[in-house]
């Protein structure tokens, strides 16, 4: 019950953030240049058509009462209707969202397991040239473009070898995530993996790590039952800051392995000046963003008894 | 018959049979799988504005009629029309029997609905020649007065005034039959179920993944030989090579700057496909917006430009230098305008007659042109090119949206702009382009008003087609180039990636790889 209260103030406080990204990412799109009803008219526009379109997406109506009646309808959860597609955004967002969770997930799942193992391994060989090398493929991953990885994945296990899929969704089938997944969670690995090794290396160092050793335990069991959950708070910082990359990875990755996710949808509609479908798709990964950082308090709640205490009191 | 002689006579049989392509039978079944670059924004005719959306369109519907391979207009869901002396009334007579897929006879009252819910889309400018079009249009008329019912298989169309391309657009994908029940029922959702009478019906379409078509096997013309047709849909150019490649792909276009190397290519040389289509290349001019008032600005960078190198260096000499406006593939047309010829010295001394010796006082020249590689690569060959009579070219790289919107307000002196038929006829490059009726986003982002060429286009577009409304083009045409309001640079030309297997993909200057605007039903697949 006592953990109740935090939550919730935490909850409160993230609404004028989402709604101040909600009025930024509207004022952008309307110093943009470009009309979205002349867009819709290909290349050849009729000006009276292009009037009564002006009218249809009430794009005659000055920006306050446009921001406003948006508003109004998120209030009553609509997001208003797309106007390349002509339906409602929740509908357009709602499709591509399980493609874009699956990715996200499968990326930041091995984004963590293969992050926190190179870590932990190179902290246990701290100072070897295994240690080297991993830490210099952790750079690597981190440095290395996200689109050109793809790409290479794609030549590599794809075109010559055959393994997967070159790109699509498929029928949501695991052959068709594991490429997108790789690409998309490398980005991240090497973060994780070198917060790993540098707050195990950091934790190894306290005394009650010498305590459980003086008991006997094997050095594996000592990393895995003490060392791990000590050094867990800063890795799970990383993941949840992670999120952010994750979050502008996924317009480059889905856009290169033909993912039909929220991401692509997102570049589409500032090309096609589609303001509700980026207002709603903005308004989502924004809420992914803070939900997700929230979570990351959450979690250091569980981990760490001492912030639980603190929170309590 | 002697021994020798039936062997001379099978021979000559068998001779015969391999040089024609009719004896090699078309294969039913198979899944053709072909690739987008984008999500079509809708599969509704009336609301369609672009390529993409027309190219599932033109499988799933038809229209009164449709272009040939020679983009002549031919019968469809009409079997046959009359045209009156005066050539403003069209009578046409439905074929008995074509249904739509969920059923149900074509009736002409299909037709006058069709027309009447696309006249009020984005493309009204299809039906703006009818009889009352224009007041149905804009909300003042309950109906297109010209769009007549005759009874249950016959439809009259009236025109305000002849217009002699007008039956490509009777063929245009805008113009398709609709089920009223269906578009009705359906509401907005008709863009994503779309119910025709096209030789291949709606299967399913999941966004920004592919569409998938099904045969209709009681299209009027008889199945289709393909099962399937399934369109991927991959924005990223080297993807789509990639899947071309490993083979899940049996039609796809050639990548940015990789034309030569896959016509070298021994595994890839056999699948190019290189054809021109209708279209053009251009720079433009705001001819309102100094110094671009002054023709001889405008005919000093004409003649400092040479389309053959950005041709052959930029484009890898896969596509064809532009003389004229119209492109020369167009049928029934010829091609004789002449563009202003590379000639720095001329250039240097029309900048010299109009104040600005060496370029000095003209300042740098804002040039603009939308997103792209290709785009990007073109305007720094026009800015090294320009250095040599003294013009300095800023560059201004915009994308589409941002772009279309500094054209169509005129706020862009100089800039980018290409040109697709939308049906075969010079009307639809000269007068849309450069008549002063269409100044703006119509067309003429030149903002080119010259009553001697408005009346030959006038003239023209009323005729009937033949040599002399051709000539009345060709005149405008010259006088405009000669104006520099444009300046051409290429004409287009589809590249493709086409699997060996693939048979009877029709390739006309109207079919633009990779999204193919031409019938699918004729498509078959040889393995």
């Amino acid at each position: 019950m006592g953990l109740l209260r935090p939550v919730f103030s935490r909850v409160v406080a993230l609404v004028p953030v989402v709604l101040g990204i909600t009025v930024l990412v509207f004022a952008l799109n309307a110093v943009a240049l470009g009309d979205p009803a002349r867009v819709a008219m290909g290349q050849r526009a009729d000006a009276a058509a292009l009037e009564r379109l002006r009218r249809e997406y009430a794009l005659d109506r000055s920006l306050p009462v446009q921001y406003a009646a948006w508003l109004g309808r998120l209030a009553r959860g609509d997001l208003g209707e797309s106007f390349r597609e002509q339906r409602p955004v929740g509908e357009v967002i709602v499709e591509r969202l399980p493609a874009t969770a699956r990715l996200a997930l499968a990326a930041t799942l091995i984004s963590i397991v293969l992050g926190v193992g190179i870590g932990a391994v190179a902290a246990v060989r701290a100072g070897s040239a295994l240690d080297h090398l991993l830490m210099g493929v952790a750079v690597l991953g981190i440095s290395t473009p996200v689109f050109w990885l793809g790409l290479m994945l794609q030549l590599v296990v794809a075109v010559r070898l055959g393994w997967l899929p070159v790109s699509g969704y498929g029928d949501g089938t695991l052959t068709h995530l594991i490429l997108p997944a790789f690409a998309l969670g490398a980005l991240h690995t090497g973060t994780v993996a070198r917060m790993t090794r540098s707050s195990l290396l950091e934790v190894v160092r306290q005394d009650f790590m010498a305590t459980a050793r003086a008991k006997g335990l094997s050095e594996w069991a000592v990393l895995g039952k003490h060392a791990l959950r000590n050094a867990a708070v800063p890795v799970v910082t990383v993941v949840g800051i992670g999120l952010a990359d994750l979050l502008v990875g996924a317009p480059l990755t889905e856009t290169v392995f033909a993912w039909p996710g929220v991401g692509r949808l997102l570049v589409a509609a500032v090309g096609q000046r589609d303001v509700p479908v980026v207002m709603g798709a903005v308004l989502v990964f924004a809420l992914v963003y803070v939900l997700g950082n929230l979570l990351v308090d959450l979690a250091y709640l569980v981990i760490d008894p001492r912030i639980r205490d603190a929170a309590r009191a | 018959m002697t021994r020798a002689a039936l062997a001379a006579a099978l021979l000559v049989v068998l001779v015969a049979s391999a040089l024609s392509g009719a004896a090699v039978a078309a294969k039913p079944g198979g899944t053709l799988r072909m690739v987008f670059m984008a999500d079509p924004p809708t599969l509704d005719p009336a609301h369609a504005t672009d390529l993409t959306s027309s190219a599932v369109i033109r499988q799933v519907f038809d229209a009164l009629l449709e272009l040939d391979e020679k983009l002549v207009p031919a019968p469809a869901l009409a079997e046959r029309w009359m045209v009156s002396a005066d050539h403003r009334a069209y009578t046409f007579h439905l074929r008995r029997g074509a249904k739509f897929h969920n059923g149900r006879e074509v009736r002409a009252a299909d037709v006058k609905y069709s027309f009447e819910r696309a006249a009020r889309g984005k493309r009204p400018w299809v039906f703006e020649k009818l009889v009352g079009a224009r007041e149905f249009i804009q909300g003042g008329a309950p109906e297109i007065a010209g769009v007549r019912v005759v009874d249950d298989a016959t439809v009259e169309l009236r025109l305000e005034r002849p217009f002699a391309p007008f039956l490509h657009l009777i063929a245009y994908d805008a113009a398709s039959i609709v089920p009223r029940e269906e578009a009705d029922r359906r509401g907005a959702g008709f863009a994503s179920h779309p119910v025709g009478t096209g030789a291949f019906r709606f299967g399913s379409w999941r966004r920004d993944d592919q569409v998938v078509l099904e045969r209709f096997p009681e299209h009027f013309r008889g199945p289709a030989n393909l099962e399937r047709v399934v369109f991927r849909v991959i924005p990223a150019e080297a993807t789509r090579f990639n899947e071309y490649a490993a083979g899940q792909l049996d039609v796809s276009d050639i990548p940015t700057g990789r034309c030569r190397a896959l016509q070298a290519d021994p595994k890839l040389k056999a699948d190019v496909a290189i054809w021109p289509t209708l279209g053009t290349s251009a720079l433009r001019f705001n001819v309102e917006r100094a110094p671009f008032t002054d023709a001889r600005v405008r005919r000093a960078i004409a003649h400092a430009i040479d389309p053959a190198i950005i041709v052959n260096r930029v484009l890898e000499g896969c596509v064809a230098p532009a003389q004229g406006i119209v492109p020369p593939v167009l049928a029934g047309w010829t091609a004789t305008a002449k563009r202003l010829p590379l000639d720095r010295e001329r250039a240097r001394s029309l900048l010299a007659e109009a104040g600005f010796p060496g370029g000095r006082g003209l300042g740098p020249l804002a040039y603009h042109f939308n997103t792209g590689d290709l785009n990007q690569r073109i305007a720094e060959a026009l800015q090294a090119q320009l250095k040599e009579v003294g013009v300095a070219l800023e560059l201004r790289r915009l994308d589409w949206a941002a772009h279309i919107k500094v054209v169509d307000d005129g706020s862009a002196g100089f800039f980018r702009q290409g040109w697709i038929a939308d049906y075969p006829d010079p009307e639809n490059f000269l007068t849309v382009l450069f008549h002063s009726r269409n100044v703006g986003p119509p067309g003429n982002t030149s903002r080119y008003r010259n009553p001697a060429v408005d009346r030959l286009f006038d003239e023209a577009d009323t005729m009937a087609p033949g040599a002399q409304r051709v000539k009345r083009y060709q005149e405008a045409e010259q006088v405009i180039l000669d104006d520099a309001a444009w300046v051409s640079l290429y004409h287009y030309a589809s590249r493709a990636l086409i699997k060996p297997h693939v048979k009877g993909l029709e390739r006309s200057p109207q079919s633009t790889a990779p999204e193919f605007l031409a019938p699918l039903r004729k498509v078959w697949l040889e393995r």
